[in-house]
């Protein structure tokens, strides 16, 4: 059962990172339908990165510098030349896929055994890591978790209880009312895809050099996908991507869990497509919702 | 003479190659009531947005105590203590009025008990009734407008611009408006307005900036002038009102339309209409007074068949209707011209004819052999182009592409041809030029003059005065009485409009 409640942390940290992220952009207007594919480029630049320079440092600064990237592109084409977000997000997401498999064959060719990297260590944290079940749960996790920690209530405050975030917030509901204040809304908007970009970037990297040690081009799997539909889920509140986050974790380290131990009457299967189930049980289920009035409009002054 | 508070010196701007202001200068001075007067289109607002930093001007200069000044965002003219109110209100229906106010003017941690406490006296000094952790979303348009002077007085503004600040007032709003402008610029303020209402701008106006086709062709001392002057100033021409006609007609009709005791009631919620019962008869124009927000919107809609009553009867021509849908009542020839045209009346991205066959799509006339009638729907698009006098290059002509009032008049156009019975008209001068209104007036009682029945919902009282037979009051889904336009006068409707019952006087609210 602690071994379950271990892997629930680990698997729920990057769909956090994912989510909170969303829950800002989201807030200030803009959907970052390209969240999967800024997932995969972080996971894929974190493994070169690290299995390259041997150093996992550099690793996640290549995954945060692939994810910015990405989501600048993504932020030029909807902020700026205001085409639509759905659209633009697919696309990206098709065109991270392919890129990863060609820089991969590009570098790497065709390896014999798999390439792989130690991940991230284990940091346990002296005496609280001695807690019984709170220790090994919360404090025996590596780096990213531990700032995950940090982030959800700093993001909390940020929007709530500061100016920014009431202009984040003012953004997404009515971008004329910040536009009037005085403050560029593309501005505002183009800076939270980035901070997507960053998030998502760390969040990909988690996959791959925080937890695997590995890359595969298959290895987000919609993962990116399920941190987008946490933000809709959590009512685009960081409290609530913390609520989802430890479901869909749960779910993920459940069917892990099955898949090593086996099912037994049900099989494995069933567990690997848990959360993509619960994604769409609670998306029908959910009864209000607090949508951004603005969520995925351009903004365009008149004339 | 003084250095003028505020100088704008032959601005021009452009939107892509079309003018919208050419080589305009005025002044403001310190204390002065300024009136920026002219139909839409005029280039008021441009010129106004410019001043704000809103937009750029191409060429020209903008002057503050004789020095000249860079305004390139809000941000610059709000140092400069300048303050615009927006037409549409720029603020944040989920946010908390101190929210909204705070927006962009304070930095870092906000300390909300800190913030509502200044916002609260500061409402207090001026006589705002508004409770600073409300949220915007609850409060009416008139207490959404102090909200945002709020806004600009908290930005201790010196200059502040409102765009139709009265658009969407009561009488007596107007006049707490009024009241409220005379005090601020006793202190040695200045405020601009803009606006084409001729009657306040005589009312309150210390000197009148006529604009027209994007040029200034007036500066007034309003002492110096009168409306008439102000309106020929204004149109370029004189307007002949429109004509009633006989007045014996609309008494004379059949009863037409017949609400009978009708109320929209959710679950435990506050009625939306509460036993409403009236008719129209053929040949009458029955107007609706009322804030918009009463009522009007939900009266209009069980009329067309959007919206089913809770309880009560509808009958037309002593046929129940209750139950019809849309398409039913269409067919029984009931028109209806939506009050936003954007959202319920026009498809935008449609040309005119398409627009043109929008609610009879279904219908049989436009098919031959099965596919659309092209020519015909284009004749007909055609004439209703020339009838209509619709500023438009042809029934090829996207919707979006037209001016307001001509967008107007296209689906006035197709709503007469609809209702050969009835035809609902809600607010259908809103945000209109006087040219426009003038025309749409006309095309009004020229279809009761042929005996149709008209239900007119608007929240202008002159219009109101100038068309209807008879006059009801909508406040929170009542009808306020039924009045003969004779019995009754603009200040009892306006007391009406705010919920007082008119013989009790204005203590006792209804």
């Amino acid at each position: 059962m602690i071994n379950l409640l271990i892997v629930t942390v680990v698997m729920g940290t990057p769909l956090l990172y994912g989510s909170i992220s969303e829950v800002f952009a989201e807030r200030s207007g803009v959907m970052v339908t390209a969240i999967e594919g800024i997932f995969l480029m972080g996971a894929w630049a974190g493994f070169v990165g690290a299995y390259l320079t041997k150093s996992l440092l550099v690793g996640v600064a290549c995954a945060i510098g692939a994810g910015v990237l990405t989501a600048a592109l993504y932020g030029w084409i909807t902020v700026y030349l205001k085409q639509h977000q759905v659209v633009t997000g697919t696309a990206i997401n098709i065109l991270a896929v392919g890129m990863c498999s060609f820089l991969q064959r590009v570098i790497f060719g065709v390896p014999v055994s798999p390439l792989t990297v130690t991940p991230l260590p284990m940091l346990p944290i002296p005496l609280l890591s001695k807690i019984p079940v709170l220790g090994p749960v919360f404090f025996n996790q590596n780096i990213l978790t531990y700032l995950m920690y940090l982030i959800v209530p700093a993001s909390y405050f940020l929007l709530y209880k500061t100016s920014i975030g009431l202009i984040i917030r003012s953004a997404g509901e009515n971008p004329e009312a910040v536009d009037v204040a005085g403050i560029n809304v593309d501005r505002v908007r183009f800076i939270l895809v980035l901070v997507a970009g960053v998030m998502g970037g760390i969040a990909g990297a988690f996959y791959s050099i925080g937890y695997l040690g590995m890359f595969t081009t298959n290895m987000i799997g919609g993962r990116g996908w399920i941190a987008f539909a946490i933000c809709f889920l959590g009512n685009w509140n960081p409290k609530g991507a913390l609520a989802g986050t430890v479901v869909f974790g749960f779910t993920e380290a459940l069917a892990i869990s099955m898949q090593s131990s086996g099912g037994g009457f049900f099989p494995n299967e069933l567990f690997i497509a848990l959360p993509y189930i619960l994604t769409i049980v609670l998306t029908i289920t959910r009864k209000s919702f607090n949508v951004p009035a603005q969520l995925g409009v351009p903004y365009k002054k008149e004339n | 003479m003084d250095t003028p508070f505020f100088e704008l010196r032959n601005i021009t701007k452009y939107f892509s190659k079309v003018v919208a202001n050419k080589d305009v200068s005025f002044s403001v001075g310190k204390g002065e009531v300024l009136a920026l007067l002219g139909e839409n289109g005029a280039g008021k607002s441009t010129i106004m947005k410019i001043l704000y930093g809103l937009y750029k001007a191409d060429s020209g200069q903008i002057f503050k105590d004789g020095e000249e000044q860079k305004i390139n965002s809000p941000k610059d003219a709000m140092a400069l203590g300048i303050s615009m109110i927006q037409q549409h209100f720029s603020l944040v229906p989920a946010h908390t009025v101190t929210e909204n106010i705070i927006l962009g003017n304070v930095k870092g941690k906000i300390d909300r008990k800190a913030c509502e406490k200044e916002i609260g006296e500061l409402a207090k000094n001026y006589g705002f009734d508004v409770a600073p952790d409300a949220f915007v979303r609850d409060l009416s348009v008139g207490v959404q407008q102090k909200v945002e002077i709020l806004k600009a007085l908290y930005l201790k503004t010196r200059l502040l611009i409102m765009d139709e600040p009265t658009a969407v007032l009561t009488p007596q709003e107007s006049e707490n408006l009024m009241q409220f402008v005379r005090n601020f610029t006793a202190e040695g303020n200045s405020v601009i307005f803009i606006t084409h209402k001729l009657k306040e701008v005589m009312e309150v106006a210390d000197r009148i900036i006529v604009m027209r086709g994007g040029e200034v062709c007036g500066d007034l001392k309003c002492s110096q002038t009168d409306e008439k002057e102000l309106s020929r100033l204004m149109i370029g021409k004189d307007l002949v009102p429109a004509d009633r006609g006989s007045e014996e007609q609309s008494k004379n009709g059949e009863v037409r339309l017949e609400f009978q005791n009708i109320s929209i009631v959710e679950h435990d919620q506050v009625p939306k209409l509460k036993d409403i019962t009236f008719d129209i008869h053929q040949g009458e124009i029955f107007g609706i007074a009322g804030v918009s927000g009463n009522g009007q919107e939900e009266l209009c809609e069980v009329v067309c068949g959007a919206l089913h009553p809770t309880s009560g009867k509808l009958l037309l021509d002593g046929e129940d209707i209750t139950d019809l849908n849309i398409r039913q009542r269409i067919d029984k020839g009931i028109g209806y011209v939506p009050s936003d045209r954007y959202r319920d009346g026009m498809v935008m991205d449609m040309t005119l004819a398409e627009n043109m066959m929008l609610k009879t799509s279904f219908g049989k006339k436009w098919l031959k052999r099965g596919f659309i009638d092209k020519a015909k729907l284009n004749g007909c698009t055609e004439k209703a182009i020339q009838d209509y006098a619709v500023k438009a290059p042809g029934p090829d002509a996207m919707a979006r592409g037209l001016s307001g009032g001509n967008q107007q008049k296209v689906v006035l156009a197709r709503e007469v041809e609809n209702g050969t019975k009835l035809i609902i008209f809600d607010q259908p001068t809103r945000g209109l030029d006087l040219g426009a209104v003038d025309h749409i007036h006309k095309v009004i009682l020229g279809e009761r003059a042929k005996g149709k029945s008209i239900l007119l919902i608007s929240t202008e009282l002159s219009e109101i005065f100038a068309l209807s037979d008879r006059i009801a009051v909508l406040y929170k889904g009542v009808v306020q009485g039924v009045f003969d336009r004779s019995e009754i006068d603009t200040e009892k409707i306006g007391l009406l409009m705010a919920g007082y019952a008119v013989d009790k006087g204005c203590s006792n609210e209804c």
